[in-house]
């Protein structure tokens, strides 16, 4: 051997002492808290990080009880003995075992330690000790929680808001993004729609005309903003508010473009249902006018016809004069039920049960000879129904009209189905559902107008005059029909 | 003769049928067409009723039936319209005295039939008070 080596046998006791002092250079230095007790569970050692976090120096602890160290002056808490049992655990069982538990430092303050307990075997697999090896996870641990608030309320703000949808494009327009309320809104699950293009959400005869003007406002003026038509997986048009603005990556490039969507159909159910007072109220008002200039001469008319009546004439000529009453009376009823349609009535209030008003409208029904016979009738009453503040006479007028146009869309018989019902204490709901003809989409928003029928009798004014009475009543009054299934009446009366 | 009746309304063949009819009644109708005239009948003669029009073209027929009723306090006034029952008009009518509301809308016997019950009624009110 060359001078300056060292035997072998030399090397090993050298890297021996180094690894040593390495080691416990190590220990002393890491940046988690390391604890060695003996079987009796004293403190054989702890390095600076323990002293750091629970303010006791090694001297001081050395050859005392771990907990009496760990938890000094806590007298007994859950978490002490907790702590005691899952150490026992550990030994019992002879296997590491995880546990978290806050410690008192010098300063005061809690600090988080996240424990690994680990049992120290002899080569007969005895117990010769253990490893307590702790990281202090307070900062993590706040971090964390603070995460985890934001994304909790987050999430919370979202989801309570599900008329919004939150969707987000690539440039090429295929969908990267499915948020919140999307799949309520839109029917869509996120896969069937991760990477369709987003043309799929807006009718295909305007898609591409509407995207490229919202790209092209998006380039122009970073945002788009507009009311629209979104379709959904069912086919069907939602009204909504959109918002498109660019997606921008870290360095501000444009990477996408993410889109808003609030739900409108509320508002323009309510948008349309004033546009339909105003011009029920218009009529009104124009038709009492008309009945009134009409009423006249009819008057003139029909007295005077009376009196030829009583004159003693030919009987050819009391023919012609009963045909021309018989038109006469029929302008007068037509007149009658503008005035009836068009008068500003002035309620009669009372507490009235709404059940036991319909109860007083069947038999109304039921002997009138006219309706369709193989019609029945199905109650489905709630109980002990708050009482609601109307006319009593009125709102019978409205049932009536409604179970009668139930009659008559099934002049081959079918079932009407009356329920009512409270709707959270705050409204009594009556639904009148037939099993009739149903009314055509297109004819839908023009029940409730006056002069429209499609039974080829009538006035056309039932409707129109119900919904007078409801509004008059403060309530409202809708109806959902299918062509062939049948009608549905929904009517909502304020309780008292 | 039944009545004497005062008949104010703006259009002639209205007030002219509503004559032919009382007349029929056995009853004494004087026409004319508004409330300039009608103040210098009921000041020279004395009327049983008026059966005044709601909607007279210059005036107002709710103003004409204030001023009747605060010269000639116990005279019967029944009031026809053609706007059938509308129930603001009724009330307005009420509260400025009128004895009676007819609609021209209703058939003509009944006209007549009501029109005689407001009078035989506003009469004996009269009597008794």
């Amino acid at each position: 051997m060359n001078g300056g080596s060292i035997p072998l046998s030399r090397f090993y006791i050298i890297l021996n002492t180094h690894m040593k002092d390495m080691f416990s250079s190590l220990i002393e230095n890491a940046a988690v808290l390391v604890i060695y007790l003996d079987k009796n569970k004293n403190i054989v050692l702890y390095n600076k990080k323990t002293t750091d976090v629970i303010g006791l120096k090694y001297a001081q602890a050395k050859g005392k009880n771990w907990l009496e160290v760990l938890f000094r002056g806590a007298g007994k808490t859950i978490k002490k003995e907790m702590f005691k049992a899952v150490l026992d655990e550990a030994l019992t069982y002879k296997r590491a075992k995880d546990f978290e538990c806050h410690l008192l430092n010098k300063g005061g303050n809690l600090r988080h330690i996240s424990w690994n307990i680990t049992p120290i075997l002899s080569k007969t697999n005895h117990v010769q000790g253990s490893l307590l090896i702790g990281h202090d996870i307070t900062e993590i641990h706040e971090r964390e929680n603070s995460i985890k608030n934001i994304d909790g309320s987050l999430k919370n703000i979202i989801s309570s808001i599900d008329e919004y949808a939150l969707y987000v494009t690539n440039l090429d327009g295929l969908i990267t993004y499915f948020g919140m309320g999307c799949a309520t809104m839109l029917g869509y699950s996120k896969p069937e729609i991760i990477f369709k293009h987003v043309s799929i959400l807006h009718n295909p005869n305007k898609a591409a005309a509407e995207l490229s003007l919202i790209l092209e406002h998006v380039r122009l003026f970073n945002k788009f903003e507009s009311e629209l038509e979104l379709i959904n997986k069912a086919g069907s048009a939602i009204p909504v508010w959109l918002t498109v603005n660019q997606f921008l990556d870290t360095n501000g490039k444009l990477t996408g473009y993410i889109f808003i969507a609030k739900d409108i159909t509320e508002t323009k159910k309510l948008e349309y249902q004033v546009f339909q007072s105003e011009k029920l109220a218009a009529l009104g008002q124009l038709s009492a006018g008309m009945a009134h200039e009409i009423n006249n001469p009819l008057f003139v008319i029909s007295g005077k016809l009376q009196m030829l009546k009583q004159e003693k004439l030919a009987l050819e000529f009391k023919k012609e004069l009963d045909l021309i009453d018989s038109q006469v009376n029929r302008i007068s009823k037509l007149v009658n039920h503008i005035l009836k349609f068009a008068r500003k009535t002035t309620l009669t209030l009372e507490a009235v049960n709404i059940n036991e008003i319909i109860e007083a409208v069947l038999p109304l029904v039921r002997y009138n000879k006219s309706l369709p016979a193989k019609v029945e009738i199905k109650k489905h009453f709630q109980k002990n129904m708050p009482k609601i503040s109307g006319d009593p006479d009125q709102l019978q007028e409205v049932f009536l009209n409604m179970i009668i146009n139930a009659y008559q869309s099934m002049p081959d018989g079918g079932i009407i189905k009356i329920t009512t019902s409270n709707l959270s204490n705050r409204y009594a709901q009556v639904q009148i559902t037939d099993t009739g003809e149903g009314i055509p989409e297109a004819n839908l928003k023009n029940v409730f107008m006056p002069f429209f029928s499609t039974k080829g009798y009538g006035t056309g004014l039932g409707l129109s005059i119900c919904h007078n009475i409801v509004k008059g009543h403060n309530g409202s009054i809708e109806l959902e029909s299918r062509v062939n299934q049948g009608t549905t009446f929904t009517v909502k009366l304020p309780f008292m | 003769m039944l009545y004497k009746i005062l008949i104010v309304d703006d259009e002639e063949p209205v007030r002219d049928l509503l004559r032919d009819l009382l007349k029929k009644e056995d009853c004494l109708p004087i026409t004319c067409s508004n409330q300039e005239e009608a103040m210098a009948i009921l000041k020279k003669d004395t009327f049983d009723v008026v059966l005044l029009d709601i909607k007279l073209c210059e005036t107002n027929g709710l103003e004409v039936l204030k001023n009747i009723r605060e010269k000639y306090a116990n005279l019967p006034v029944v009031m026809i319209t053609g706007f059938g029952f509308d129930e603001e008009l009724i009330g307005k009518s009420k509260q400025f005295g009128c004895s009676g509301y007819i609609g021209k809308n209703m058939p003509i016997s009944e006209i007549i039939v009501t029109f005689k019950r407001f009078v035989k009624e506003a009469k004996q009110k009269g009597a008794s008070s």
